[in-house]
């Protein structure tokens, strides 16, 4: 339904200005400059998919994406950088530790209000967790650290129907929150998507009385869910990142054995997209593929030992 | 028709009208009321088809991959799947409403003469399904959860506690890794020692291979206990080896049974201070899911993955340690790597691999995955005999 316009003077006439619409632009695109997540464009609506197999250290950099996001930009003089934004992450996997976001979250705490800002490399991300900092006093921003676990919800599903109806009501639930803490969801997190395949595949169901009635199996089930979460991104713009499990790794785990040796030894800029291949396999239905923004981004990491102590060196690749 | 029925007598607003409006789209059931019944019962998918309202079970893999039965083990296997069946009976009719889209449904209802009291309808299931999964906790509370509830077992053996930083964690699912005979099942019985006599917990131990030792387990009590007067020793003896309970599954199904009576029995339970059980141990996981995987189909795959959410399920929501054994297979490159395959891998939260020395008495363990540290840590440790 069009308005007609007063007058053509009106249609031509600026609607804003270019400071406002930086304004609007940047609070629906803010930017997460975290590896990754910082080589892929992303904005409000897009729905990324972390694939690697187990273990690989995907729920890690859910859990650092967590950590900027709830961080506010600027709190008692020192600057933080994050978004000041909700998280809600659902556990399909129900293996999360509360204690490593916990843990991550003081030591950017600690790091930021002590000034060391460890340089992140752009190409890979090393850390080491078991580096906790004890020794540093223990005088960091109580009220920030509560403040920034409040922001951080959490549900876990042990069946698909759990995870069904979360999807169903998770509309009331983040206009509640977002009441409550007076500020929006920026990501939604699932881990591991993957999670109920099996367990969906294998319960098929032949149709009992009507015929347009809906039987549960791995097709309609995944297509609720991406229906559930379409129709959420309409109402509540935010990021979407699901991490996957591979669950067909036999005949694939040669191949990323080689191409694993690749990168290691060449500087991972120069390598062709073409020269490798998919070290997985697909199992997860169009539906749910059709609603990614990019392709999926798969996380590889291997523990290396280096200058005495072990790291996690996490590589990814965007194919 | 259909349980939408039921629905109506706790909530009046589900009337007829509403039922046949929602019939008319194929919806014939809705959720289960919050109840006790839904509770008890809780919902793990397995698989089953129904054919004319009768249900059939895929058992006919089943008799495939249990070659090794003869036919009345194959009849016993039989009448236990179809009993297990019957009992956690995951109705197809339930879920309709999960599965529709409601925004739809309730542009269909403002159409209908009767709109408002349709819609209010709609509204009322859906806080019904708002009760139906878990609630939603902020960071704050879980950290709170974690810190009072989720402590750390000790598992009597130096090498693995001072690898785990502590012992074993509540609320985990912890896997040994490891060929035969190199040590698994006497950490298990080592753990189950520990934990009876020093943390006072009462274990629950599910032996599928007859490994069960109670003469190891009063060995591994003894060792450790200081001198003490003969008459006490003998009272604390049979106090701690009465918190132990020993059941022997050889299938999966009997495995699901008593889980399920289990959890049953620590709802309901009362906080007894002693008997608190705080140790599943279920020595070794790996051969009752073998017989089940393979053969191109999923119903094995998925009964595993029910399994482990199952066992997830219940060490998160009681506070237990969950303690499982597997066994190795032969990789590429004749390098051993963990039975189950790909899709087990990302099921527990702690793997550790096991192995032995010949001839020695010392065993080498070291974490191939763990949720906070990095693989490839390596301890060992000694277990007199």
């Amino acid at each position: 339904m069009e308005e007609v316009v007063a007058s053509p003077r009106e249609w031509i006439d600026r609607n804003e200005s270019a400071k406002t619409m930086l304004a609007r632009v940047l609070t629906a695109r803010p930017l997460l400059l975290l590896p990754p997540l910082h080589r892929v464009p992303l904005r409000v609506g897009n729905v990324v998919e972390l694939v690697g197999t187990s273990p690989s250290a995907k729920t890690h950099i859910l859990i650092q994406a967590a950590v900027s996001c709830v961080l506010p930009k600027e709190w008692n003089g020192v600057h933080y950088g994050g978004l000041d934004r909700l998280v809600m992450f659902i556990d399909l996997d129900c293996r999360f530790d509360i204690l490593r976001l916990s843990k991550m979250l003081k030591h950017r705490i600690n790091g930021e209000s002590n000034g060391s800002l460890k340089k992140i490399d752009q190409e890979h991300m090393d850390f080491d967790l078991w580096n906790n900092d004890t020794k540093k006093s223990p005088t960091y921003d109580e009220e920030l650290y509560s403040l920034c676990m409040r922001r951080f919800l959490f549900i876990r599903c042990y069946d698909s129907f759990q995870f069904l109806a979360t999807l169903k009501t998770l509309n009331y639930r983040i206009r509640k929150e977002q009441e409550l803490h007076g500020i929006s969801v920026h990501i939604l997190m699932i881990d591991s998507i993957g999670a109920f395949h099996w367990i969906d595949r294998a319960s098929t169901f032949m149709p009992l009385g009507a015929t347009n009635r809906k039987t549960p199996s791995l097709q309609t089930v995944s297509e609720t869910v991406v229906q559930e979460i379409r129709k959420l991104l309409l109402l509540h713009p935010m990021l979407v990142i699901a991490t996957k499990a591979t669950i067909f790794g036999d005949r694939y785990s040669m191949e990323t054995k080689r191409n694993l040796g690749k990168l290691d030894t060449s500087n991972s800029r120069s390598m062709s997209s073409t020269s490798l291949q998919l070290p997985y396999r697909e199992y997860m239905p169009s539906v749910w593929q059709m609603i990614l923004s990019f392709e999926p981004m798969t996380v590889i990491a291997r523990s290396i030992f280096q200058n005495g102590c072990s790291h996690h060196r996490v590589l990814w690749i965007n194919l | 028709m259909a349980p939408l029925k039921y629905l109506e007598q706790e909530y009046p607003i589900l009337d007829s009208n509403f039922q046949n409006f929602c019939a008319t789209h194929g919806i014939f059931s809705g959720p289960f009321p919050p109840s006790n019944f839904s509770r008890i019962y809780s919902p793990i998918l397995t698989p089953s088809f129904t054919f004319l309202g009768v249900r059939f079970a895929p058992i006919l893999l089943l008799f495939w991959r249990c070659s090794l039965f003869d036919c009345s083990e194959l009849k016993d296997t039989r009448r236990k799947h179809m009993k297990f069946r019957a009992l956690h009976k995951k109705t197809e009719d339930q879920e309709d409403l999960l599965l529709h889209d409601l925004h739809v449904l309730v542009a269909f209802a403002e159409q209908q003469s009767t709109s408002e009291r349709l819609k209010q309808g709609i509204t009322q299931v859906l806080s019904i399904i708002d009760g139906q999964h878990q609630p939603w906790l902020n960071g704050m509370e879980l950290l709170e959860d974690a810190q009072l509830n989720k402590h750390v077992l000790s598992t009597g053996c130096e090498g693995i506690d001072l690898l785990l930083e502590g012992g074993l964690r509540m609320g985990q699912l912890t896997e040994l890794v490891g060929a035969s005979s190199s040590g698994k099942t006497q950490v298990c019985l080592l753990a189950t020692s520990n934990v009876a006599k020093k943390h006072m917990g009462g274990v629950v131990y599910l032996d599928t291979g007859n490994s069960f030792s109670p003469q190891r387990v009063i060995d591994f009590i003894r060792q450790n206990s200081d001198p003490a007067i003969d008459q006490a020793k003998h009272r604390i003896l049979q106090k701690v080896m009465n918190r132990i309970l020993c059941h022997s599954v050889f299938d999966i199904f009997t495995m699901f049974d008593v889980l399920h009576q289990l959890e049953v029995n620590l709802r309901s339970q009362m906080q007894k201070g002693d008997c608190q059980v705080r140790l599943l141990i279920v020595d070794s996981i790996s051969s009752l899911v073998t017989p089940i995987l393979g053969g191109g189909g999923s119903q094995g795959h998925a009964l595993m993955a029910s399994a482990g959410f199952l066992l997830k399920k219940l060490a998160h929501e009681h506070n237990l340690v969950v303690l499982v054994t597997n066994h190795t297979v032969g990789g590429e490159g004749g390098i051993s790597k963990p039975a189950l395959g790909e899709s087990w891998k990302s099921i527990p939260h702690v793997r550790l691999r096991l192995s032995h020395d010949q001839g020695s008495s010392i065993y080498n363990v070291s974490v191939f995955k763990h949720p906070s540290m990095v693989s490839g840590k390596a301890a060992r440790f000694t277990i007199y005999d």
